[in-house]
């Protein structure tokens, strides 16, 4: 039994990445309605940007950490502005964008592979020793890891209600055509929203790598459909269903490791993605039209 | 000579394979456009089946373990390997295809590819785990009484009887009321079954025809190689038959044999015998997956239809009568 309830903690520390790296997922799906297959590497890449950064060019981790979400921010953009763009410009079918986005993990996966190589890679920081709180057991990086989470859920919580650019993101989100000719510019939205995901899927892949330790150019390749049971279970587009998807499957992920075996926790999230699309297929919170 | 001579059988073998595994992927997504992101998936089902029915029991004590076991011939061991996949393509499609948006269908199979890959991964009763089948006999080998290099050159044989078969079992769907239907659905859904069409039902077939000819190819694998584990089919090598069809164009299989021939073999298949570059032993494979990737983005960017396109298809229509007008003539001559 106290296993299981430990095992909330660290439940507690998967939600915590899944929800970083579900809502940037979401907020980028909602506003450019199509999903982006190569999301697992960007979580890879941006964790190699740390780890080059931290241990290459001998930056603080926290500096390098902050520099390799800002970078995969920018990279984030420059694919969408350099691939995405050109096939959304000629408003090529769904299924075209969806291939693109496939095509370009396996490219991204492999350049990763191609410079870095395909060994395992660790970042030089120590994760610190547990701390005992209350029933749980937690090391000092995985509470930072928490409270990062909680944060960067707030700051989007505030951006997406008081800032005219979340307000924009949500207009655009519900009815594309409608924010477009009520004289919201939906090409600097959708840039913005690239940008905020890069910078998201960046904060997730590096918190990822460091809760994991050691990480290779295939890590995210199995969280990515964590990541998509997460979305999908809170409904596309939805931020806060994606958080709330997080936090459930996050915790059920890892007691279910505890109580039935840790080789198949990724599975339990399946299990959910596919009873969801069985009897709720648009979500915890719906979205009209989205399903 | 000596080795030319193999190599080009090797790679004959492989260009064979490869044309039915892009026709199995066609009739799923270029008949039907069902996004079958998991297809290799469905390959590897058709070589463990053939191959756990072709081998002898496995043996717990030495190391091997597998289901059944039952060294029945291998041509009937492919039947059921190819039966199975499409079982597998059943059950994979009654949970990815619905009438919800197609990225749903994309997710899904993805997905339940990479549940099925850690589930034979690590479950060693089912087909050994980790290390996979092993030891498979190079079929009729002892019957004709033949070395490998003359197994090598029946096996091209044997794969090309196969591959005419699934040839015309591809162009009859594609030919037939059925292939019509599975192209309607594909192309607007929603006027499909205003028509009547039960669009869920016939990418479920067509799901698993597609998934019948990807176990075929699996167990041709199975008998040339004689074993099968996870190493040879991770979700990279699912790419490998997209890239070719979409490269030798969809909706039409003369696109899947150009698809298969550039991507597959020259690019896929001829490059693993290049030299590893000393220091480096992994540069190859990664710039082949590199261009692999890039290679469906550049023709969708340039030539979406593919190097082949798929033909403009015409309703038939009644050869006209001498001295009949056609319909326009007559609008024509009503005015003047």
């Amino acid at each position: 039994m106290n296993l299981v309830i430990q095992s909330v903690g660290f439940g507690l520390v998967t939600a915590s990445v899944l929800a970083l790296a579900s809502v940037g997922l979401t907020l980028q799906f909602g506003v450019t309605n199509y999903i982006n297959f190569a999301y697992g590497t960007y979580l890879v890449l941006a964790a190699y940007f740390a780890m080059a950064l931290s241990t290459r060019a001998h930056l603080p981790f926290l500096l390098a950490a902050v520099l390799a979400c800002l970078a995969m921010g920018v990279v984030a953009v420059a694919i969408a502005k350099g691939v995405m763009q050109h096939f959304v410009s000629r408003q090529a079918p769904l299924f075209y964008l969806l291939i693109v986005t496939f095509g370009l993990s396996l490219v991204i996966e492999n350049l990763v592979q191609a410079i870095w190589g395909p060994g395992f890679q660790t970042y030089n920081i120590s994760v610190g020793s547990p701390l005992n709180l209350g029933p749980f057991s937690l090391t000092p990086t995985q509470l930072i890891i928490i409270g990062l989470a909680v944060v960067a859920m707030v700051a989007i919580h505030l951006m997406l209600s008081r800032t005219s650019l979340g307000k924009a993101m949500r207009a655009m989100s519900d009815n594309k055509d409608l924010a477009q000719v009520s004289g919201i510019d939906t090409e600097r939205i959708t840039t913005w929203t690239w940008f905020i995901t890069g910078c998201l899927a960046g904060l997730a892949g590096i918190a990822l790598t460091v809760t994991t330790v050691s990480f290779n150019p295939t890590s995210a390749d199995s969280f990515l459909f964590v990541i998509f049971a997460a979305v999908i279970l809170g409904g596309i587009g939805r931020p806060y269903g994606a958080m709330a998807a997080a936090a459930i499957l996050g915790i059920v992920t890892e007691v279910s490791a505890v109580v039935i075996s840790s080789t198949y926790k990724d599975d339990i999230a399946f299990v959910a993605l596919v009873v969801v699309l069985l009897l709720r297929p648009q979500g915890l919170i719906a979205t009209r039209g989205k399903a | 000579m000596d080795l030319i001579l193999p190599y080009l059988a090797t790679l004959t073998i492989f260009f064979f394979v490869y044309n039915i595994l892009t026709w199995g992927l066609n009739i799923q997504f270029g008949y039907a456009g069902v996004l079958d992101f998991t297809f290799i998936t469905f390959v590897a089902c058709g070589a463990y089946f053939s191959g756990v029915f072709a081998l002898g029991p496995g043996q717990k004590s030495t190391g091997f373990e597998w289901i059944l076991g039952l060294s029945w011939p291998f041509p009937i061991a492919l039947v059921m390997g190819a039966l199975a996949a499409g079982l597998l393509g059943i059950v994979i499609g009654l949970i990815a295809i619905n009438r919800l948006r197609s990225d749903y269908m994309a997710i899904v199979t993805l997905a339940t590819g990479t549940v099925i890959y850690g589930l034979v991964s690590n479950y060693t009763p089912l087909f050994d785990g980790f290390d996979g089948l092993a030891g498979l006999q190079t079929p009729f080998s002892q019957w004709l009484n033949i070395n490998y290099n003359q197994f090598t050159y029946l096996w091209v044989g044997f794969c090309g009887v196969v591959m005419v078969i699934c040839w015309f079992i591809a162009q009859r769907i594609l030919n037939s009321p059925l292939g019509r239907t599975m192209r309607a659905i594909r192309e607007d859904q929603e006027a499909a079954e205003a028509f009547g069409k039960d669009s869920v039902r016939v990418r479920l077939i067509a799901m698993s025809m597609g998934a019948v000819l990807a176990g075929v190819g699996g167990a041709l694998l199975m008998g040339f190689i004689g074993a099968f584990n996870p190493a040879g089919w991770t979700s990279g090598e699912t790419f490998v038959v997209w890239a070719a069809l979409i490269v030798g164009g969809r909706g039409n299989n003369w696109g899947g044999v150009v698809g298969s021939f550039v991507v597959a073999v020259l690019v896929n298949e001829a490059t693993r015998y290049i030299p590893p570059i000393p220091g480096n032993a992994t540069l190859i494979p990664t710039v082949r997956n590199m261009l692999i990737g890039a290679s469906l983005i550049a023709v969708l960017w340039l030539r979406p239809e593919g190097i082949i396109p798929e033909a403009r298809r015409r309703f038939y229509q009644l050869p006209l009568l001498p001295g009949r007008r056609t319909p326009a003539e007559g609008v024509g001559s009503a005015g003047s």
